[in-house]
């Protein structure tokens, strides 16, 4: 295969779908604290039981390849991937080897990049095994069949990606496609990567990396594959073809076992499942539950409310925050609104480490503190005062703006008596800024905040503030 | 393709089953044999058939979504004595 | 037989309790010169004949109230011994019933034991069984094997005097062998209707569950309560079954492949006498041919059952239940396979690694692939055939039940090519049944019968129409 890139990556995603049951029995499908609860003697691989799929899943599957854009099989078919492993209660899997639900599928990145989808299938998830005394300590494992036989969708991508930071964006942009569709939920399903890095130096030798839980990770693991093989080469020595695990705590990869021969899952088709049709009228019915998606949602924004292209994005890019906004939207002016939510919105979500989901307050509270914002009442300052508090506690911004005495500062006269006054007091500072420092004029007009206690319009105590500076020469 | 012991230990080591060399000797000869006969199967040309994975079919057999009635976590257990607090005990997977 | 002895059952003129223990003391003495059981079931089954009586009371006892019921081995009973005849699965009490099992005790049947049979079904002559198990001997000759793989099925069927049905199961042949080695009637439906829900799978597309009974009227009583599509097995069909059929003239054919070369002549005697007595009362009977079948089939059989094996017995592997050692401080490799090698049976470890070569890359396309392209051959020759004909006649196996001595000197090979009347109406899913033609020198003949897919009725048809000529 010819590369031109100087860092090919190539992922494969397992993401859980939200579905009330497992895959193939009708055991709850979030995994609770006690191990082995969650099970059944199907997902336990007893003697005598067989499977049964799963309606929510195909549906929820079918939805998927039809948002990525996939060819779809005309007959929905599963196979056995035979391999002994303590996790595995059969010691075979039940996936799509054949044919998969979905191929040639495409996601599109931000700046306008298509990457490229080799194919999109349904499988079952093996059990949870845990190491009693760390990875390479333990003599036996535990095992808890808690998670064995949930839902999950295997997509593979082309080896297209050129980055770390592009492999990241491209699961951001899976997951907002996932949340969407309604068939993901990022508090209760787990999203995994195993990945595929090879190098222009090392003549593209792939190295595989496996089982990466959470986005940032997944970018540290990359990073660093990179850099150790760089390293390697410089070295004068090869890199191998190998697998190897990413260590959290370490922060390194490891090598978990050279390949010595290519693994044989010697493949037949389930037996005990039966075959679906992939009809017309079920993909059209599918079709229609699919809702806008976030690329269309974008665009539509940007044509609608006027929004830059960059804003646009960004509110689309989760339904949550897409569906605040038009709500905001509908009594506040967009362009601030996406602005407002965009920086000070996700600012303080990031900064409390929580997700839109998990606020306290709605459109209601956005739209009277922006109002509040529109009319000049209170100062950006202010706002993002309340901001913060709202984070905590829902409020009425109006009546915590009255109680607390918070509007803002905007009479002129007011104003220039401050700034007189801070020129006074602050002898030092003025010469210096006469001097030429830029710095001190911050300084003083910041001491003009203190006195009101934040409330001062900046923009007008910014203007007068120089036109008294001139006089004071 | 060679039927040897080569092929029978690759086999028996997919298949998780440790053979002794009488047994390795034994199963090479009955390879042999059997698929010696089945080697008839070469004579018969199929390449425009579609296979039959089950001899009638049944289609579209689903399941809804709706929790059914798990075992507890003692009824999971009981059939086994290696379990440490709730968890199945198993054999290392790392070397 | 079943219906008068369930209205006795009912009328209270069977004392249900005294009657089941009484027969649960004949079992243990047949068994202690037969080997026809792994478990008899002893407190099970009085308890669920007191269960039974209370229910009769108050008149709300199940439509087969009372009789007496065999498991073959691999099938699930709750908390009953499940072992499939292997010793992997030694001291394995499932947590469920076999769907088949479950209705069964809805309608009042009582389960007094589970039946030897090969370990997981492989075998032809019962003497497959697990490490530790003993095998089943034929009633009319104690050095002769009784067939397999439902060996003790049959067994037990043959020599109760007592009114009763054994639930059996064939994949290859494994009710037809047995039956007609004992001189029972072995009855095998359609893939598909009855639940495998339960059935610790030897095939999963060509495991199918079947009865055995002394008389044809037994069998659809039993039938219609066991068949049916369940949710828990997505191959079950969803056609309820048709057990009547009054075709008026049914036009059979003869399998013409199977009166050739290889058939004992005493066995083929036996069917043309049939023949010619079914001639006699009006019915046309004229030869067919199944060439496909014939020169592919029992490869074809090996091929798609052991490919499909091999992944199903994976499980067994020391981990969850079953029998198991002490994982600690080996790795998974180690650990599998020194249970899984102490505890496979010789058969098993063989089927398991055919099965396992047959799925492998490089060989996949040839073997297993291969197969399940000419088994649509195979079915297409049969379908072909009942566009004209209603039933397909065939002796049911090509020998009387051989000594166990013979069988322990055949090659592997060998007893596989037993199969090759049986393997047909297996790889096709089709119903077919066993019903004596004779015996030589005391040793029971078999004639099977075949129908097209969901005739269960014309089969049964026939079945009477053969047993009216003896």
């Amino acid at each position: 295969m010819k590369f031109s890139s100087d860092i090919v990556i190539g992922l494969e995603i397992h993401v859980e779908l939200d579905t009330k049951t497992k895959l193939f029995c009708g055991c709850k499908r979030r995994t609770t604290e006690e191990p082995n609860t969650n099970v059944c003697p199907i997902c336990l691989g007893h003697p005598g039981t067989r499977p049964v799929l799963n309606k929510k899943a195909l549906a929820s599957a079918l939805k998927l390849c039809l948002a990525l854009d996939c060819d779809l099989s005309k007959e929905l078919i599963f196979s056995r991937k035979s391999y002994f492993y303590p996790d595995m209660s059969k010691n075979f899997q039940i996936t799509q080897f054949e044919k998969p639900l979905g191929s040639k599928g495409k996601l599109q990145l931000k700046k306008g990049k298509i990457v490229n989808l080799t194919r999109i299938h349904i499988e079952e998830d093996p059990a949870a095994l845990i190491y009693p005394k760390g990875m390479k300590g333990s003599s036996y494992i535990l095992i808890d069949y808690n998670r064995a036989g949930n839902p999950l969708v295997e997509i593979v991508t082309e080896p297209e990606l050129t980055s770390p930071a592009e492999a990241r964006e491209f699961l951001n942009q899976l997951v907002s496609i996932l949340t969407y569709l309604k068939i993901f939920d990022i508090n209760t399903c787990t999203i995994k990567a195993d990945v595929n890095v090879s190098i222009k130096e090392g003549n593209y030798q792939r190295v595989e990396i496996k089982n990466i839980s959470g986005f940032k990770e997944l970018e540290k693991a990359l990073t660093y594959e990179v850099t150790r093989q760089k390293t390697l080469l410089r070295r004068g020595l090869k890199v191998k073809m190998e697998t190897r695990g990413w260590n959290e705590a370490g922060k390194t990869t490891i090598s978990l076992r050279t390949k010595e021969t290519e693994a044989d899952y010697g493949y037949i088709i389930e037996p005990d499942l039966s075959t679906i049709d992939i009809t017309d009228e079920l993909i059209e019915v599918m079709q229609k539950e699919i809702p806008e998606l976030a690329q269309q949602k974008s665009e539509r924004f940007v044509k609608e409310y006027k929004l830059d292209k960059v804003d646009a994005q960004v509110m689309a890019m989760e339904l949550e925050l897409a569906d605040l906004f038009e709500k905001v939207a509908e009594k506040i002016d967009p362009k601030l609104a996406a602005r407002w939510l965009r920086k000070e919105l996700l600012r303080v979500l990031n900064y409390n480490k929580k997700t839109i989901r998990e606020i306290k307050f709605d459109e209601k509270e956005i739209i009277e503190l922006l109002s509040l914002m529109q009319t000049k009442t209170i100062s950006e300052t202010t706002a993002q005062r309340i901001m913060e508090k709202l984070m905590s506690e829902k409020f009425s911004p109006k009546e915590y703006v009255k109680k607390e005495g918070l509007i803002q500062v905007s009479s002129e006269s007011e104003i220039r008596e401050l700034c007189r006054r801070v020129i006074k007091e602050q002898e030092k500072a003025v010469k210096d800024y006469l001097a030429g420092e830029e710095k001190s004029f911050h300084y003083l007009v910041g001491q003009v905040m203190k006195l009101t206690k934040g409330k001062a319009n900046p923009i007008l105590t910014d203007k007068v503030m120089r036109e008294e500076l001139k006089t004071a020469k | 393709m060679k039927i040897d012991k080569e092929l029978i230990e690759k086999v028996s080591k997919l298949a998780k089953l440790k053979l002794d060399e009488s047994e390795k000797e034994k199963y090479s000869k009955d390879f042999k044999e059997i698929l010696g006969a089945f080697a008839i199967l070469d004579k018969m040309d199929v390449k425009s058939v579609k296979s039959s994975f089950r001899p009638i079919e049944e289609k579209d057999i689903l399941r809804d979504d709706k929790v059914r009635e798990s075992i507890t976590q003692k009824e999971a257990l009981k059939f086994t004595k290696h379990q440490e607090k709730g968890f199945f005990v198993g054999p290392k997977t790392i070397e | 037989m079943l219906k008068e002895h369930i209205k006795k059952v009912k009328s209270g003129e069977i004392k249900l309790t005294e009657y089941v223990k009484e027969v649960l003391d004949k079992c243990k003495s047949i068994n202690k010169e037969l080997s026809y059981f792994n478990t008899i079931c002893k407190k099970e089954a009085l308890e669920q004949a007191k269960e039974v009586e209370e229910k009769i009371k108050s008149k709300k006892a199940g439509k087969l109230a009372g009789l007496i019921i065999t498991v073959k081995d691999n099938l699930c009973v709750r908390d009953v011994e499940s072992t499939a005849g292997s010793r992997i699965l030694k001291g394995y009490k499932p947590l469920f019933d076999a769907t088949a099992i479950e209705r069964l005790r809805k309608e009042d049947a009582i389960i007094i034991g589970k039946t030897s049979c090969d370990a997981f079904g492989f075998g032809s002559f019962n003497t497959n069984v697990g490490l530790d198990f003993e095998i089943p001997k034929n009633h009319q000759d104690i050095e002769r094997v009784t067939g397999g793989s439902s060996g003790g099925s049959a067994g037990i069927t043959a020599v109760a005097d007592f009114v009763h049905v054994a639930i059996a199961e064939s994949t290859g042949g494994s009710i037809e062998s047995p039956a007609s080695f004992c001189g029972v009637i072995g009855f095998c439906p359609t893939y598909g209707r009855v639940s495998r829900s339960g059935l610790i799978s030897y095939a999963n597309s060509l495991d199918k569950i079947g009865v055995m009974t002394k008389k044809v009227k037994d069998i659809a009583p039993v039938l219609e309560i066991i068949s049916g599509f369940d949710e828990k097995d997505s191959t079950s069909l969803k056609h309820k079954i048709n057990l009547k059929s009054d075709v008026k003239k049914l036009k059979i054919g003869i399998i013409k492949e199977s009166l050739g070369k290889g058939i004992e002549p005493e066995v083929k005697k036996a069917i043309l006498k049939i023949i010619e007595k079914l001639r006699k009362k009006g019915f046309i009977c004229e030869e067919v041919s199944l060439p496909i079948t014939f020169k592919y089939g029992v490869p074809t059989y090996y091929l798609i059952s052991t490919s499909e094996a091999s992944t199903n017995l994976a499980c067994l592997s020391g981990l969850r239940y079953g029998q198991e050692e002490d994982p600690k401080g080996k790795s998974f490799a180690e650990y599998f396979s020194e249970v899984r090698s102490k505890h496979f049976n010789d058969e098993s470890k063989r089927r398991i690694m055919l099965g396992t070569f047959a799925r492998m890359a490089g060989y996949r396309d040839a073997y297993y692939i291969k197969a399940t392209k000419i088994r649509t051959k195979i079915i297409e020759e049969y379908k072909k055939l009942f566009e004209k004909y209603d039933v397909l006649i065939s002796p049911t196996m090509p020998v009387v039940a051989p000594k166990i001595s013979e069988v322990k000197k055949m090659t592997p090979l060998q007893n596989y090519m037993m199969d090759i009347l049986t393997v047909g109406p297996n790889l096709t899913g089709m119903p077919h049944a066993t019903i004596s033609a004779g015996d030589k020198e005391g040793l029971p003949i078999g004639l099977m019968a075949t129908t097209d897919h969901q005739e269960e009725g014309k089969l049964l048809q026939f079945l009477e129409i053969i047993e009216g000529l003896q």
